[in-house]
């Protein structure tokens, strides 16, 4: 078990500068050594009064989620916090203001909501910030300046981080300083339990490596640019955006081209023709931009142009939960489009897995001469987590299939049927290799022809092909977690929800339950062997997902004709690891049933 | 600049249908396939479409233009097939998708030359929408559109461009949409390169397309062109002849009011230049912002082109 394992909660309205109290809490954790997995909520509405959450999770040991309970819950604002005071955990630190700011209504003060077992720390954050400043803007990092003192964290590392994050406005770092420092003396003299007890940081040092505190679309954005991308085209659109955003500041410096395109319909044709004119191009989106990138795709499939999409997923149908998670779009990545329309699509389970697989899916664009979709989620996208970057980018500059002697010339075959299916391919440029490619079906020339054998082959070819990516170098498929041989309930997860599968597998374990968890991070082609080599070990198959449908569920049932039990949670949050356990408890104990009968 | 007319104040009718088959079996028996394509073209016979293929194919031998350093791009439609007769790339994407198609290409590959080419309805229906955004970009691409003011491809359908009160099977009583006017449309999205020509005048579309490629910038180029098998009555040669002009000989080709005027008169459509600008194209702005950003203009080499050991950019 791990020596350290804290979550804190900081809690408060638009405005109390609560993200950015976490933000810096969360850069000086990853910078002392700790693991960090941390999770934003916050409204919709840019300005008003809506509630905001930055949640942390602070280890020595990779975690995978967060967790249901916190160990420290920071009240900015009563009326918002005063809800979550129940999922403080017993003997946690519950710390919030002295006294009000405004008149409140009776029961409006967390002092009436400190539960049995909770500790509370009534801090007088408005006060020592107008002493420390002369303004109560600074509660927040007053805030950040108590639990420094409280747990007997450095304070030169907040300090530095203080320093960075307001490096543009001297006068408001001085000022925070001072905040910190009377938050931090107001902590030291407060009476601790040794309940919450940060332990040595465990620092990984693999020589020429980074560790660094990154989101998932910025680890995205970084997985593009370290694979070498030339293009990209996009339309904002939440919760893509930031990928855009980070690549539009970033893509110059390295010479790289980015056009901000008036429509999805435009960024996906424009990235196709990129990929056509040999580039390395990419766009991204959310779910209503993939509805209207399914036609391009389908030229992207048919044309055999290399594209590389990132679709992160938000609340739907229609416009949905734009703020909100949801794994609502597999179907749509997988199947979406008209006529047999196969393509790859990958889907991360974690920060790490976000920049391999952007990096890794411009190599299978270009190897197999295909789209692929990169599905993230919400919860993926905003996720902060610490990941380890190697010293050289774990990514192939070129995989190309290159024509052989005497393959250009007149009687090129830009679509020749091969034995892998693979055609050499010719970019514009190339001497000799003219040709066209076309979204109607053709023959090995690129000519259109609808003869019905041509068809037959063709199609075959743009399936057959595919079936490389599944042993594609260096990339995990698949892969295979917890006890190992026969199971009594192996969990089947995807995307974001396999940190919240994993840490219940881990939970179901320690309950003395034989138990396994499977990720499945390339969605198509599907992994059908592997994935019914681990449901023949499980005598029951769970398979959790923050979706109604039970896409995933149905995708799996569609390849292997087995039984299985899904679990879903459209809430438009994170699907909670004790919802997962809960039923993993549950299938263990019709094991012992079926035993005893 | 700008054709001269017949002494009768009338354009002479040129354009005969034009027997490819023959031309090309001609061509490649003598072993010279220049910028044709081995494909013949599928359109009927007598079809404004034909002059057009000559034309651009004429242009890009006058330009000297090698064969692999142009991209014809596409959408859908009688025009759309357009890529497959010419010998150089081609893409042949989906129903009104050539621009943004287009512009990708030229934004990964500067030293290509693109020619996007596409029917009215393809341009002015579906993919109206990525018309003002190219122009105003000023992608430096040609755009042909070639307007037959009907849906060619389908049998004959009403288009974006069809005359008020014309007969088509889905309006079968009469067309009740005013048409668009793409020339006063390109003109208000800021495109850096506006003109006009008509398939039956296959010289001065030569010119016109010679002309049109040369410019810097977003050049777009309405045809005029007739659907002889199912436009009997509207968009004729034999109409078509009896409407064209010149544009006067004042005409100022850097005065975009003089060119909306004469945008104004679609009834009696005036072939020549009517607007040309010199500005920062897409691949300029571009440039900028890696300059801006501290970055170098000279990394910018897709690794597949180093491949082939190409340099991305002649310019």
């Amino acid at each position: 078990m791990s020596n350290t394992d804290i979550q804190i909660s900081i809690c408060g309205s638009a405005g109390d500068g609560t993200i950015a109290a976490g933000d810096i809490l969360r850069r000086v954790m990853a910078d002392i050594g700790y693991r960090v997995i941390c999770f934003d909520v916050y409204p919709a509405e840019i300005r008003g009064f809506g509630k905001c959450i930055a949640r942390l999770r602070i280890t020595d040991q990779q975690a995978y989620s967060l967790k249901a309970k916190s160990d420290v819950l920071v009240s900015l604002n009563d009326s918002h916090a005063i809800a979550h005071a129940g999922e403080l955990r017993e003997c946690g630190a519950l710390i919030y203001e002295n006294t009000s700011i405004v008149a409140i209504a009776e029961g409006g003060h967390m002092s009436s909501h400190v539960q049995p077992g909770h500790l509370p720390y009534p801090v007088a954050f408005r006060t020592l910030s107008e002493k420390a400043t002369g303004a109560n803007r600074s509660r927040n990092i007053v805030a950040l300046g108590f639990i420094a003192g409280l747990f007997g964290l450095p304070a030169e590392a907040f300090k530095k981080a203080i320093a960075a994050k307001f490096k543009s406005k001297a006068a408001v770092a001085a000022s925070s300083v001072a905040a910190f420092d009377a938050g931090y003396d107001a902590g030291t003299q407060r009476f601790k339990l040794d309940d919450v007890c940060f332990g040595k940081p465990t620092a990984t040092v693999i020589p020429g490596a980074t560790i660094e505190m990154i989101n998932g679309n910025a680890a995205v954005a970084r997985g593009a640019l370290d694979a070498g991308i030339d293009n990209f085209f996009g339309y904002p659109i939440t919760p893509a955006t930031t990928i855009m955003e980070k690549l539009a500041s970033e893509m110059p410096k390295h010479g790289k081209r980015l056009v901000q395109t008036e429509d999805e319909i435009s960024a996906i044709a424009a990235t196709v023709g990129a990929g056509f004119a040999g580039a390395r191009a990419a766009t991204s989106t959310s779910g209503p931009g993939l509805s209207l990138m399914t036609e391009m795709l389908g030229l992207g499939i048919m044309a055999e142009v290399p594209a590389v999409v990132f679709v992160s997923q938000r609340g739907g149908p229609a416009t949905g939960m734009p703020t909100k998670t949801e794994q609502s779009d597999l179907n749509i990545a997988v199947h979406g489009g008209h006529g047999d329309a196969p393509r790859i699509v990958i889907a991360p389970t974690n920060v790490d897995g976000c920049y391999r697989c952007a990096g890794k899916a411009f190599e299978m664009a270009e190897a197999y001469q295909t789209p692929v979709i990169v599905l993230l989620d919400m919860y993926l996208s905003n996720r902060y987590e610490t990941v380890v970057f190697p010293a050289h980018p774990p990514f192939e500059p070129n995989m190309s299939r290159k024509l052989g002697k005497g393959e250009n010339g007149d009687g090129y075959k830009r679509f020749a049927l091969t034995e892998d299916a693979i055609s050499p391919r010719a970019i514009p440029g190339d001497k000799g290799c003219m040709h066209v490619v076309t979204g109607l079906e053709h023959n090995e020339l690129g000519r259109p022809s609808d003869q019905t054998d041509m068809h037959l082959a063709m199609s075959r070819k743009r399936h057959e092909k595919l079936k490389a990516a599944l042993q594609h170098p260096n990339f995990t498929c698949h892969k295979r977690f917890g006890d190992e041989g026969a199971v009594d309930v192996g969990l089947l997860g995807w995307g974001s929800t396999f940190g919240e599968c994993l840490e219940a597998m881990y939970k179901a374990q320690a309950a003395g339950i034989r138990c396994a968890a499977m990720k499945v991070v390339m969605l198509s082609p599907f992994p059908a062997e592997a994935v019914a080599a681990f449901m023949d070990d499980c005598r029951q198959v769970l398979v959790p997902e923050g979706n109604y449908q039970g896409q995933f569920a149905n995708l799996v049932k569609a390849n292997l004709a087995r039984p299985l039990t899904s679990l879903t949670r459209p809430t438009g949050a994170p699907v909670r690891v004790e919802d997962i356990l809960d039923e993993i408890r549950r299938l263990a104990a019709l094991n012992q049933q079926a035993k005893a009968a | 600049m700008n054709a001269p007319l017949s002494p009768t104040g009338r354009l002479p009718r040129t354009a005969q249908p034009v027997y490819l088959d023959d031309k090309l079996r001609q061509i490649e028996e003598s072993g010279r396939l220049g910028y044709r394509s081995k494909t013949l073209p599928t359109w009927c016979p007598g079809c404004g479409y034909f002059a057009i293929v000559d034309g651009l194919t004429s242009a890009l031998r006058q330009l000297d233009i090698p064969n692999e350093d142009a991209v014809v791009v596409s959408g859908i439609g009688c025009s759309s097939r357009f890529p497959f007769f010419v010998n150089t790339y081609g893409m042949h994407t989906l129903h009104g998708r050539a621009l943004p198609c287009a512009t990708g290409v030229k934004t990964a590959n500067e030293a290509l030359t693109v020619v996007a080419v596409g029917g009215d309805g393809d341009g002015f229906a579906i993919g109206g929408g990525h018309v003002p955004h190219a122009a105003r970009r000023n992608v430096d691409i040609t755009y042909l559109l070639l307007d037959n003011a009907i849906y060619g491809l389908t049998k004959g359908q009403t288009s974006p461009t069809s005359a008020l009160g014309f007969k088509t099977p889905t309006s079968p009583y009469e067309n009740a949409d005013q048409p668009l006017n793409p020339l006063l449309m390109l003109l208000s999205y800021g495109a850096s390169w506006v003109g006009q020509t008509y398939a039956g005048r296959p010289d001065h579309l030569k010119r016109m397309i010679v002309e049109a490629m040369q410019h810097r910038g977003f050049s777009y180029l309405h045809i005029l062109s007739p659907c002889v098998t199912f436009d009997k009555t509207d968009r004729t040669y034999q109409n078509l002849d009896l409407q064209v002009r010149e544009l006067p000989a004042s005409h100022d080709p850097s005065d975009k009011l003089a060119a909306m005027r004469e945008a104004l008169r679609p009834d009696h459509p005036a072939l020549g230049v009517f607007y040309s600008e010199q500005r920062h194209t897409l691949g300029d702005a571009l440039d900028g912002l890696v300059e801006k950003a501290g970055g170098s203009n000279a990394a910018r080499e897709p690794a597949a082109l180093k491949q082939a050991g190409k340099k991305a950019r002649r310019r």
